[in-house]
C-alpha cells in the first residue's frame, strides 16, 4: 500500500492549527479494542523483512511472516514437536522412499485445493537449475517427487535420510500452488497478505478457509519493524505493539519485574570463534585448541549479555537434541596454563599479534570480541580488533581477511545436523573457518545425516564431538538466551526451545489476544 | 542575463555528474556483495550455487564500466530503476519518503522559529538581564545534548513513564489524522530544540548589535513606542542573518535528521539510504544521493539566481 499525503505548507494558520491538533491528539485515548477474536496483533519485528520470497533465507523476519502466509507438508507445533502440516500422513515405505497424504481440506489463498501437482511444482522450484533456494543443496537427494494421484505424493531419496521431515518443516520449504508467478506466490497459511510498505510495516489478515480448525485466532497481525532494540522494548512498554522478537539482554531484569510484561526464553543460537587456517599460527590445531582453554566465558555471557546465557565447552549439540552428547573429556575449560603450554609445544612460547575480526553493527559480536580479545592478551596473542560493518564483515569473513572471527548463529532445527552448514567442507561460506577441511568431520556428517537408527546416530554425532575438540573447526563460547516478550493480554504464544526459535511463528497460530 | 544563466545551470549539472561518479565509484570500492550479504541476513549462510544465481539476477556480474555507463545514461533520463535488492520502483521510494523528512524539518523548522525568535529578541534586549541569564544557560545545555540522547529520553518519559505519545513510528495522515500527529510531536521538537538553539544565538547576537544603532536611539527619541522601535527598527535589520543561517540549517537538516529518523523509526529517507548502504543496494543509494544533492545544487542555484537579480554586480563577474 502506499499513501501520498499533501507536503505542509506552513502558514501561520496550518500552524497553530495543527500545533492545537497535536496537542489535543495527545489527550485522546491510544488503542482501539475491538471484537475478542478479530483483534489485530502488533508484532514488533527486529527488521523489516528485505525480501519475501518462499524458498530464500533472507533472515528471522522474513521467516517468522513467510511462516504466517506460507506452510510446508510439514510443520512444527507450540511444543517444537514435529507435525504434519499439509500433509495429512507420512508413510515411509522403504528408508528411500516416503508416502505423503495431503489434508483433504486444505486449499490455497485463491480457493483451489491443494494438490500432489502443486507439492511437485514446489519442490522442483528449490532443486531447480539456478535457484537461489536455501535448501537446494540439502534437498539434492531428492531423485523423485511423483504425483501418486491428486491427494498422494511419493518422494523418493537418493540414500536414505535421517533429517528429512525436518527439511520438509523449514520456513524455507513451503508448498505453493502451481498458479503462482514469481512476483506472487500462492500459499496456503494462515494469514493472507493485506498490506505493507517497505521498511515500515507488514499487515496479514486471517485466511478463513485455513486448513486448521479455529485457528488462526486473532483476526491478523501487523508486524512493524523497529531497527533500534531499546525502541522496540519502549514501544512494547508503551503499549503501541503486542509482542516483540529478540527482547534486548539489558531489559531481561525490566520484563521480570513487569507486572504488565511477561517474556518466553531459551538457548537458542550460539556465539563462537573461527580462524583463518590457511597462514599463520593458527593452521597448527594446537594453537586453535590453546584458544579453547585461553577464553573464560563466564565473562563473555556477563559482559556481552548481561549474564542471559550459558558457557558453550564443546560441540554445540542444540536444547531438544535426541542426544546427550555432554563430554568432559571432548570439550574444554577455562585453564590458561594448559592454553600457555598448549602455544609453546606450537613453537610460540612468546605468543603472537594477529586480527581479531568482528563488526560493530551487532554489539554482541563487538563485546564478544573485546573480551575474548583480553584473554588471548593473558596467554600472549595480541589481537588487534577489527570492527567493519556487517556488510564488509561478511566479505572479509568470505574472503578470509582475519586470523580469528567472532560470529553467532543457530542451526534451523534441533539435531546435530544441523551444524552441517557450519561444519561441513562443501559448501563454504563466511560461517566457517576460512580454508578449513577435515574428511573425518565432513564424513561423520555425511553418515549422521544417512543413517536413520538414532542409537548409531548417537554413536556418529559423539565421535562428532570429539573431532570438533581435537580438529577445532570453531572454538565454542557460550549458547544465548534468545527472548520474546509480549504484554500480559497475548496468551497461547510460546518461543520454541533451541536452533528452533527462529519458527518460533507457527506458535502465532495458537496465540491470543485477550 | 541569459548567458548567466546558462552558465549557472551547466555548473549545476557539472556538479551532478562529479557527485554521481563519485558515489558510483566510492560503492564500487566499499567492500560487501549484496548478494551474499541478502542470503545471509541476521547471520545464516548461503550456498555458493545460490550466491552466484542471485549476482545474475541482481545484475552483478556486468562488467563495472558498462554499469557505469548504464548509471549514467539512466540518470540522464531521471530513470533511477529498481532496488537490487527486492526489485521495487526506487523513484516510488523517494517520492513516499521525501516528504516525510521534509514534514519533519518543516515541523521543526517551525517550532524552532516560534520558540527562539521571541526568546532570543527578548534575551537581547535585556543582555546580562535574569532572562537573558536563564535562556542562554539553557541554550548552552540544549546545544551539548546530542539528538538522540534527547530523542532517547523523550521516549523513556513521555512513552515509557507517562504513557501519553507513542514510542515512535509512523501512520499517514491520511489513514489516521490523530495519530500521525501524535507519532510527529516527539520527532519534530526534537529537531526543533537542537535548531532553536542556533537560532536563539543568531538572534540574540543580532539584536544586542542593532539596539546599540543610532537610528534606535532617533526611533527612541523621536517618542515611537517601545514594541514599534523594536519591531520596525531593531527586528527587521536583525533578522536578516538569522534568516540565511536558518536557510543554511535547513538544508543540513536535510541530510542530518537520520538520527531523528532512527530513533523514533520515522520513515523518512535518510531511514531508505541507511538501510540501502547496509544492503549494498546501490542503485538505491546512488538515487537518494543524487536526489539530495540535486535539492542542494537547486537551492544554492537559485539563491545565485536571486542575487543577481537583487545585486546586478554578481552576474557582471
Amino acid at each position: 500500500m502506499t499513501e501520498h499525503f499533501p507536503t505542509m505548507t506552513p502558514t501561520r494558520r496550518t500552524v497553530l492549527l495543527s500545533l492545537g491538533a497535536g496537542l489535543a491528539a495527545m489527550a485522546l485515548p491510544r488503542g482501539g479494542s475491538a471484537q475478542a477474536g478479530d483483534q489485530v496483533l502488533r508484532f514488533g519485528l527486529s527488521t523489516f523483512p528485505p525480501t519475501i520470497k518462499p524458498f530464500d533465507n533472507t533472515g528471522g523476519a522474513a521467516n517468522t511472516v513467510k511462516l504466517m502466509l506460507w506452510r510446508g507438508l510439514m510443520g512444527y507445533d507450540a511444543s517444537a514437536r514435529l507435525q504434519p502440516e499439509l500433509a495429512e500422513s507420512v508413510d515411509w515405505t522403504d528408508p528411500q522412499t516416503a508416502v505423503f497424504k495431503l489434508r483433504a481440506n486444505a486449499v490455497f489463498h485463491n480457493g483451489k485445493p491443494v494438490t500432489a501437482a502443486d507439492v511437485v511444482y514446489s519442490l522442483n522450484e528449490i532443486t531447480k537449475e539456478g535457484s537461489t533456494a536455501y535448501l537446494k543443496s540439502d534437498l539434492s537427494i531428492l531423485t523423485a517427487v511423483e504425483a501418486v494421484d491428486d491427494k498422494t505424493v511419493k518422494i523418493s531419496l537418493s540414500a536414505p535420510s535421517a533429517v528429512l521431515l525436518d527439511l520438509l518443516a523449514s520456513y524455507c520449504c513451503p508448498i505453493i500452488s502451481a498458479e503462482s508467478t514469481e512476483d506472487a506466490p500462492i500459499g496456503a497459511g494462515p494469514f493472507t497478505m493485506k498490506g505493507s510498505e517497505k521498511g515500515v510495516y507488514i499487515e496479514v489478515e486471517r485466511f478463513p478457509d485455513f486448513y486448521m480448525e479455529g485457528e488462526p485466532n486473532v483476526g491478523g497481525i501487523r508486524f512493524i519493524a523497529y531497527a533500534d532494540e531499546n525502541l522496540r522494548y519502549a514501544a512494547l512498554e508503551a503499549g503501541d505493539v503486542d509482542l516483540i522478537e529478540y527482547l534486548p539482554w539489558q531489559q531481561f531484569d525490566a520484563v521480570d519485574a513487569s507486572d504488565t510484561l511477561e517474556m518466553k526464553s531459551t538457548l537458542g543460537p550460539y556465539m563462537f570463534l573461527l580462524f583463518n587456517v590457511t597462514e599463520g599460527p593458527f593452521a597448527d590445531p594446537k594453537v586453535r585448541q590453546a584458544v579453547g582453554y585461553a577464553i573464560e566465558r563466564q565473562d563473555v555471557v556477563d559482559a556481552a549479555f548481561a549474564g542471559r546465557g550459558t558457557p558453550l565447552f564443546g560441540l554445540p549439540n542444540p536444547q531438544g537434541s535426541p542426544f546427550d552428547l555432554a563430554d568432559p573429556a571432548v570439550e574444554w575449560s577455562y585453564d590458561p596454563e594448559k592454553a600457555k603450554a598448549l602455544l609453546a609445544e606450537a613453537g610460540y612460547p612468546n605468543g603472537f599479534d594477529c586480527r581479531l575480526l568482528a563488526t560493530a553493527t551487532y554489539g554482541m559480536h563487538q563485546d564478544t570480541a573485546s573480551v575474548v580479545q583480553a584473554y588471548l592478551a593473558m596467554i600472549g596473542i595480541n589481537a588487534t580488533l577489527d570492527l567493519p560493518d556487517w556488510g564488509s564483515r561478511v566479505t572479509s569473513g568470505k574472503e578470509g581477511r582475519y586470523d580469528i572471527a567472532v560470529h553467532g548463529t543457530s542451526g534451523t532445527y534441533n539435531d546435530p545436523d544441523s551444524l552441517w552448514p557450519l561444519l561441513y567442507s562443501g559448501n563454504p561460506s563466511y560461517l566457517q573457518s576460512f580454508g578449513f577441511k577435515s574428511e573425518r568431520i565432513d564424513g561423520l556428517l555425511e553418515k549422521g545425516r544417512t543413517t536413520t537408527d538414532q542409537a548409531e546416530r548417537e554413536a556418529i554425532y559423539k565421535d562428532l564431538a570429539k573431532a570438533y575438540f581435537e580438529e577445532v573447526p570453531q572454538v565454542p563460547l557460550n549458547w544465548r538466551i534468545q527472548a520474546y516478550a509480549m504484554r500480559s493480554n497475548v496468551t497461547g504464544f510460546e518461543s520454541l526451545p533451541g536452533f528452533l526459535n527462529g519458527s518460533s511463528a507457527y506458535a502465532l497460530d495458537d496465540t491470543k489476544l485477550g | 542575463m541569459l548567458a548567466f544563466l546558462l552558465r549557472r545551470v551547466a555548473t549545476a549539472l557539472a556538479m551532478l555528474l562529479v557527485v554521481g561518479t563519485i558515489i558510483f565509484s566510492m560503492l564500487a570500492i566499499v567492500p560487501g556483495d549484496p548478494a551474499e550479504l541478502l542470503l545471509s541476513t541476521g547471520g545464516g549462510s548461503a550456498s555458493e550455487e545460490a550466491i552466484r544465481n542471485l549476482r545474475l539476477e541482481m545484475g552483478l556480474d556486468r562488467p563495472l564500466l558498462q554499469q557505469y555507463l548504464t548509471f549514467l545514461g539512466d540518470s540522464l533520463r531521471f530513470d533511477f530503476g529498481t532496488s537490487i535488492v527486492d526489485g521495487s520502483s526506487i523513484a516510488e521510494a523517494i517520492a513516499l519518503r521525501l516528504p516525510r523528512t521534509l514534514e519533519i524539518i518543516a515541523a521543526g523548522a517551525v517550532l524552532a522559529l516560534l520558540l527562539s525568535i521571541p526568546a532570543g529578541t527578548l534575551a537581547g534586549l535585556r543582555a546580562g538581564g535574569r532572562f537573558d541569564g536563564i535562556t542562554s544557560g539553557l541554550n548552552a545545555l540544549l546545544t551539548s545534548i546530542p539528538g538522540f540522547v534527547l530523542g532517547t529520553l523523550f521516549i523513556y518519559v513521555f512513552a515509557q513513564v507517562l504513557g501519553v505519545l507513542p514510542a515512535g513510528g509512523y501512520v499517514a495522515f491520511a489513514e489516521d489524522p490523530a495519530q500521525h500527529l501524535q507519532m510527529l510531536i516527539l520527532p519534530a521538537v526534537t529537531v526543533a530544540l537542537h535548531l532553536s538553539t542556533i537560532i536563539f544565538r543568531m538572534t540574540r547576537a543580532s539584536v544586542l548589535e542593532m539596539r546599540g544603532h543610532d537610528w534606535v536611539r532617533t526611533a527612541t527619541a523621536k517618542g515611537l513606542s517601545r514594541g514599534l522601535v523594536v519591531r520596525r527598527h531593531i527586528l527587521r535589520n536583525a533578522l536578516g542573518p538569522v534568516i540565511t543561517v536558518v536557510g543554511l540549517q535547513l538544508g543540513i537538516l536535510l541530510g542530518s535528521t537520520v538520527l531523528v529518523e532512527f530513533v523514533y523509526n520515522w520513515p523518512g529517507l535518510s531511514g531508505l539510504l541507511v538501510t540501502a548502504v547496509e544492503q549494498r543496494d546501490y542503485p538505491t543509494v546512488r538515487a537518494i544521493i543524487l536526489t539530495v544533492a540535486a535539492i542542494f545544487i537547486g537551492i544554492n542555484l537559485v539563491i545565485d539566481i536571486l542575487y543577481s537579480l537583487l545585486d546586478p554586480r554578481i552576474a557582471l563577474q
